[in-house]
């Protein structure tokens, strides 16, 4: 009898769609799917801002459309749909926007450092974590993987950047470990080993981090030339 | 508003530089508007950004768009309103400041043909790179696509091609070969 058990998912953020849907690589993203043997999933949050504000949006309506198209298929999916409701999500949502949210201080202010859909993923990975299903976050922007697995590096980016003295509520960073992160680049990479890459020509997997690089994904050209080198590995 | 003596010295040197039609002046302005914007996150404050980031390009190429119809009269409309905004700052009016800025917005789609689609365009690319800076500055991109009032497909490219948002050394926060050995343990 088949087991119907969801064992592994990977709950995706709009910045990895998004990079995916731009860079016209949505066969290789049902390839990795098909490999995969898990769940794709999405928030509702997430869904809001890759496929309904952009459908109004007439630039960015076919984008919205395809990615629409992946959801009608099933290659992507909702919490629901492995018995997730919608409220279990946005209760622990709720408590990630109000301590991420107040984490960080500078001039007296308390820096709002992040939004509904990086802290719906973020929840719905905790709440995986506790019915033990195991699960990784793809995310492409840099704000909330500096927040959970360095915390104190966002500090001093915010420091550096802001150019004033930033108090941050260092209990409050124990809320935000144990996530585990990767981004578009490391899911292409495993495309291009796994053969679900269609392009052949020696500089592919070159053209491919870069195209990733270019539409958003927080990755710098040493990190590439590392996981080139990896990629020309037999 | 927030931090306003600061935002109220922005805006008289922008009226200055506009008389002297100095547009890396009023770059520089811009660029000095990008703290307090992802520090306060204050609309009003996000707005001077945007529209002194524009008035930049625009004067850039006013030499273009001064032959326009339309010019003219929205030429004047943006000095009444940075006059009218440093007037709403002094005398504390926050409702005063807000519509002045907003009138900026009015005038730009009151604009018609040619003139009406470059400034608009301007106006676009301002959200974008302001949108862009904030990231830089430690903001995620929702939030930061969300201030500005941008799309995340806007925001990811611009941003993407910024070296100083992928290249800065606190980025790296996991190194790459277990990021990628997570990745593929999962696919097992």
């Amino acid at each position: 009898m088949k087991n119907n058990k969801t064992e592994k998912v990977l709950i995706f953020d709009s910045s990895s769609i998004i990079n995916f849907v731009l860079n016209g690589l949505l066969e290789e993203f049902r390839g990795l799917k098909k490999a995969f043997g898990g769940k794709f999933l999405i928030t509702e949050e997430v869904k809001k801002e890759i496929v309904e504000k952009p459908s109004k949006i007439k630039r960015f309506e076919l984008e919205a459309l395809k990615i629409k198209a992946l959801l009608d298929e099933k290659i992507l999916e909702m919490p629901l749909d492995i018995g997730v409701k919608d409220q279990e999500v946005s209760e622990i949502t709720n408590d990630i926007h109000y301590t991420a949210n107040n984490t960080f201080f500078g001039r007296g202010n308390a820096i709002h450092i992040i939004d509904s859909g990086e802290e719906s993923c973020l929840a719905l990975s905790k709440l995986l974590g506790k019915k033990g299903i195991k699960n990784l976050v793809v995310i492409d922007e840099r704000t909330i993987r500096m927040l959970c697995e360095r915390p104190e590096n966002l500090a001093s980016l915010l420091h550096k950047r802001m150019h004033t003295k930033i108090e941050a509520k260092t209990d409050n960073f124990k809320l935000f470990e144990g996530f585990k992160f990767i981004r578009s680049t490391e899911l292409i990479y495993i495309a291009y080993k796994k053969g679900i890459v269609k392009l052949k020509n020696h500089d592919v997997l070159d053209a491919l981090l870069y195209a990733f690089k270019f539409n958003g994904c927080s990755i710098s050209d040493e990190e590439i030339n590392e996981i080139k080198k990896m990629g020309n590995k037999r | 508003m927030q931090e306003k003596e600061n935002v109220l010295r922005i805006l008289e040197e922008t009226k200055t530089a506009i008389d002297n039609n100095d547009s890396l002046k009023l770059k520089n302005l811009s660029n000095q508007t990008n703290n307090t914007a992802s520090l306060t996150q204050d609309p009003d404050n996000i707005a001077v950004a945007v529209a002194v980031y524009s008035i930049s390009k625009i004067l850039e190429r006013a030499e273009h768009y001064r032959k326009l119809p339309g010019w003219k009269e929205f030429y004047k409309i943006i000095i009444l309103a940075i006059n009218n905004s440093i007037d709403a700052i002094k005398k504390d009016n926050p409702k005063k400041l807000t519509e002045s800025l907003i009138s900026i917005r009015k005038a730009v789609s009151k604009l018609s043909g040619k003139l009406k689609e470059y400034v608009q365009d301007v106006f676009r690319k301002a959200q974008i790179n302001k949108a862009s800076k904030l990231y830089e500055h430690g903001l995620s991109m929702e939030k930061t696509a969300s201030l500005l009032g941008v799309t995340l497909f806007d925001l990811a490219s611009y941003a993407g091609q910024r070296p100083e948002i992928s290249e800065a050394p606190f980025n790296r926060t996991l190194d790459v070969r277990s990021r990628i050995k997570t990745a593929l343990d999962m696919f097992k």
